[in-house]
């Protein structure tokens, strides 16, 4: 008796501890089971009668995954990030915006406005829109407004520069006529049409003032905004979970047309497999810059739609137009005649459009004229005249990682290598992390280097002005090309009121650059969506802010 | 016994400056701008000078060192140069998942390795011995991410036992916050759904993360054991007549316990540091990742603070194993 008594005394640890682990093992396949049914079909889900914890059900949830990696603020005044625009873009609002798919500015918050030439400077006056009201049922006013761009003028944070240096806004400008009439004087250099575009962005959105000067702390309230939202959008912040991502709650006061949807939640999800796997479960609704890979595998899944979408970004090789042998003319655009374009794009296995021009597909002064094609007979020709020696090296710095459309920067550069090799030029590849390479790029001492750009603002001076005007310190500059005729052209077209005599400078431009400029311009990207078949409304256009209307998208 | 841990945690106070000195002069050689990497290259030069000067960025490198050790003693780790905010907010949002993961991954191997390693010492040659040693083989050589693609595969996109990568599915709330640790947490607060919930999402991570510990455990327990099994205290405990389960679990088991518990020791210090494929491949929002983002933003006041978590944590689990030396060897204590 004593010793089986001893013996238990032995045993009893281990025995007690298998015993738990085991019960703990089929309790946790046990709550695995009614998963399957509600991933299967969202109808069981809702269903069922809604778990504690759980806000709103899967049915009348939109769930949006995509990498939010780059997502640090939720305050429209300093975010400047993908992540932080598309879900600002749906608690605040703007005066002017742009409708999906179409270039032409509309009404949001301003229900009119009118351009003023008032001798040195503009003057733009607004009508809000008396329906207008925030989300805590106040009217927005031309004070919100005011209050709104000072405060994004006195923050300074990274969009800043698009009131202070693009718009040249100063807080003295900015008037409240009266409570529904907004006024803001320009400087005559600065483009009314070009604001117009720069103010449809987050930057320019109106925050009620009451709400954030009540929880201003010592940052004029951008801690706060970013676990509250003040706006008069379709959608209110619910919560900012800073490792999963941001739940979207529906503004029950919404002055518009009521979103379709209670709740949104945009969840960060970095991996490829796992946006595949995540849309391909029904886990996700929407998800957002799917692979070649991955978008050649759902092709054919009855459950999902592929969407592209068109960035707005070019992916462009730069060239020192003051470093040999690239000082000659002739030689920049001989080796814009040695590369096989076809080959390029074939690469990027269509995550990308050909586009020879500064200014992208979507905007107002897009030609859709791709000059270049390889012709390697000519581009001999070409460099004979310039008297280049063969074998003459160039430095071709590149960039680590993967370049929009998916495809390693490394594999594009040496199809390029090999192209521009044919004609007798050697290109010797350093590769350097991106930052890295702007740190180079930005003090001209780049001789040749392969990057991507993306504009500021929806609109083609957007492009232009860092693309052709060295004046500007951006992209023209960092080439080292400076020319005069470029300078003013750009100057010209982005002063210039009417589109039509707009459009046809801009194409003066166009050709001035793609034939002297310093840039080989390979390619437009575009991002692919998987979206499920039950969803409707939704369309991806990177000239809006935000991209995406969350507000429009419903089920069936 | 007091004694020794105060050396211990003096030993920890040196650890954690050499690290901060390492790691910042790490830092400072990379050739790259942080803010540039913050703020992309779009930015005005305007903006950049700001941006270096609110991040104190432009001050030189002794200087800011010295800022940054002073503000370490009162406790402030600094703010993130690429979320703007204090790296100790950020810390709490992505520790507790790490945490979590890792302690399941410590208690799969724990559950798995020790006992089959067990079965496999005293029935040494036997099937059961060839099978475990299969596993360990298998558990010791199989690459994290495929483990962990081939378990998200199987479980979740074919079969659908399990849901899929992340901590909860995205329309639970997380529970309140005590520890952390969604499965602690919503134990003590009494959720049920969302304790169902983060259990099963722990599944499979753990299991991805714990196999190769699992198979560092088995062998180390199982040699352990045999090496025991030989000594002559065992021998002279059978002479004696003693019932053979007692030989084996107070003599054989208990002696063996310490090699095991070393490795206990070591692995879970791995096991933290190690979660950055599994989080990647699980969307699991725990400190690896947030590190990878950190580093690749070269956002140094982030990385020093990942780094110091580490260099506290992996002394203090050492230490907590030598203290457990002491509790269950009593030839530790008289040395």
């Amino acid at each position: 008796m004593q010793q089986k008594n001893r013996l238990w005394h032995y045993l009893r640890l281990p025995v007690v501890s298998l015993v738990l682990f085991s019960l703990v093992l089929t309790a946790c396949v046990a709550p695995a089971a009614p998963a399957t049914g509600s991933t299967n079909t969202t109808a069981e889900a809702t269903a069922a009668p809604v778990a504690a914890g759980e806000a709103a059900s899967r049915e009348d949830t939109l769930i949006f995954a995509a990498d939010l990696t780059d997502l640090i603020s939720l305050d429209p005044a300093v975010a400047y990030e993908f992540g932080g625009i598309q879900a600002e873009g749906s608690f605040y609002e703007t005066l002017v915006s742009f409708d999906a798919g179409d270039p032409e500015i509309k009404p949001l918050l301003a229900e009119s406005w009118d351009v003023k030439d008032s001798g040195d400077l503009w003057t733009l006056t607004f009508k809000l829109n008396p329906k207008a009201t925030f989300a805590s049922g106040k009217p927005v006013t031309a004070e919100d407004v005011v209050y709104s761009w000072s405060r994004a003028i006195d923050l300074n944070k990274s969009p800043a520069f698009l009131l202070i240096d693009v718009g040249q806004v100063t807080k003295e400008n900015l008037k409240a006529v009266d409570a529904q009439t907004f006024e803001v004087k320009l400087p005559k250099a600065v483009s009314p049409q070009v604001f117009l575009s720069v103010i449809s962005f987050t930057i320019a959105a109106v925050v009620e003032k009451a709400v954030v000067e009540a929880n201003k702390g010592d940052d004029m309230g951008s801690t706060w905004l970013n676990d509250n939202s003040a706006g008069s959008g379709p959608y209110v912040l619910d919560k900012w979970d800073r490792s999963v991502g941001i739940t979207l709650k529906a503004n029950e006061n919404y002055w518009g047309t009521p979103p379709l949807m209670k709740q949104v939640i945009m969840q960060n999800t970095s991996e490829l497999a796992n946006l595949q796997a995540a849309i391909e479960t029904g886990d996700a609704d929407i998800v957002q810059d799917l692979g070649a890979e991955q978008a050649a595998t759902l092709k054919d899944n009855p459950d999902v739609d592929l969407v592209v979408g068109q960035s707005t970004s070019l992916t462009y090789i730069g060239m020192n137009a003051t470093k040999a042998p690239l000082d000659n003319v002739d030689v920049r655009e001989a080796i814009r005649y040695a590369i096989n374009y076809d080959d390029i794009i074939s690469l990027l296995k269509g995550s990308a459009q050909l586009v020879q021009e500064i200014i992208p597909i979507g905007f107002l002064g897009h030609t859709g004229n791709n000059p270049f094609k390889q012709d390697i007979t000519k581009a001999k020709e070409l460099l004979a005249k310039a008297g280049v020696a063969e074998g003459t090296e160039i430095e071709f710095i590149v960039p680590v990682g993967t370049a929009a459309g998916g495809i390693e920067w490394s594999t594009l550069a040496a199809k390029i290598q090999n192209d521009v090799e044919q004609i007798g030029l050697k290109l010797n590849i350093k590769q350097v992390q991106q930052s890295e390479l702007l740190k180079i790029y930005r003090a001209q001492e780049g001789q040749m280097v392969f990057i991507n750009w993306g504009p500021d603002f929806p609109d083609p001076d957007g492009n232009v002005t860092p693309f052709a005007n060295y004046e500007a310190k951006s992209l023209a500059w960092r080439n080292a090309w400076n020319s005069p005729d470029a300078i003013a052209l750009s100057k010209q077209a982005a002063a210039e009121q009417d589109p039509a005599k707009r459009t046809e400078l801009y194409k003066q431009l166009t050709e001035l650059v793609q034939h002297t400029g310093p840039y080989v311009l390979l390619y437009q990207p575009t991002r692919t969506f998987g979206v499920r078949k039950n969803i409707t409304g939704f369309t991806y256009d990177a000239v809006d802010t935000p991209s995406i209307s969350f507000w429009l998208i419903g089920k069936k | 016994m007091l004694r020794f841990i105060l050396r211990r945690i003096v030993g920890l106070f040196f650890v954690m400056i050499g690290v901060s000195v390492i790691t910042f002069f790490l830092a400072q050689v990379v050739p790259v701008d942080p803010a540039l990497v913050a703020l992309g290259q779009n930015a005005r030069e305007a903006q950049i000078t700001a941006y270096r000067h609110e991040m104190g960025l432009d001050r030189p490198a002794v200087v800011q060192y010295i800022s940054y050790v002073s503000h370490l003693v009162q406790g402030d780790l600094g703010k993130s140069i690429r979320t703007r905010r204090a790296v100790a907010l950020d810390l709490r949002d992505f520790f507790p998942a790490t945490l979590e993961l890792s302690f399941a991954a410590l208690v799969v191997s724990i559950c798995l390795g020790i006992p089959l390693g067990m079965l496999a010492a005293l029935r040494r040659n036997s099937l059961t011995d060839a099978l475990a040693r299969l596993v360990a083989l298998v558990g010791g050589s199989m690459p994290i991410f495929y483990v962990g693609l081939l378990l998200l595969g199987l479980f979740y996109r074919q079969l659908r036992w399990l849901p899929g990568p992340g901590r909860l599915d995205a329309t639970i709330h997380p529970p309140t916050a005590i520890t952390g640790l969604y499965v602690l947490d919503s134990l003590l607060t009494g959720n049920w759904p969302v304790l169902q919930n983060s259990f099963a999402h722990l599944i499979l991570p753990s299991l991805t993360l714990g196999i190769f510990s699992t198979a560092v455990l088995l062998r180390m327990t199982r040699s352990a054991v045999l090496e025991v099994l030989q000594q002559d205290y065992v021998r002279t405990a059978h002479a004696k007549g003693l019932r053979a389960e007692l030989v084996i679990w107070r003599h054989v088991l208990k002696n063996a316990m310490t090699p095991v518990l070393t490795t206990i020791g070591i692995t879970f210090g791995s096991l933290l540091s190690g979660a950055v494929l599994t989080e990647t491949i699980f969307n699991w929002p725990g400190l690896g990742r947030y590190a990878t983002t950190s580093v690749t933003s070269l956002d140094f006041p982030a990385v020093m603070g990942v780094t110091l978590v580490a260099a506290v944590l992996y002394p203090l689990v050492n230490m907590l194993v030598d203290i457990s030396y002491h509790l269950i060897d009593p030839r530790v204590r008289t040395n």
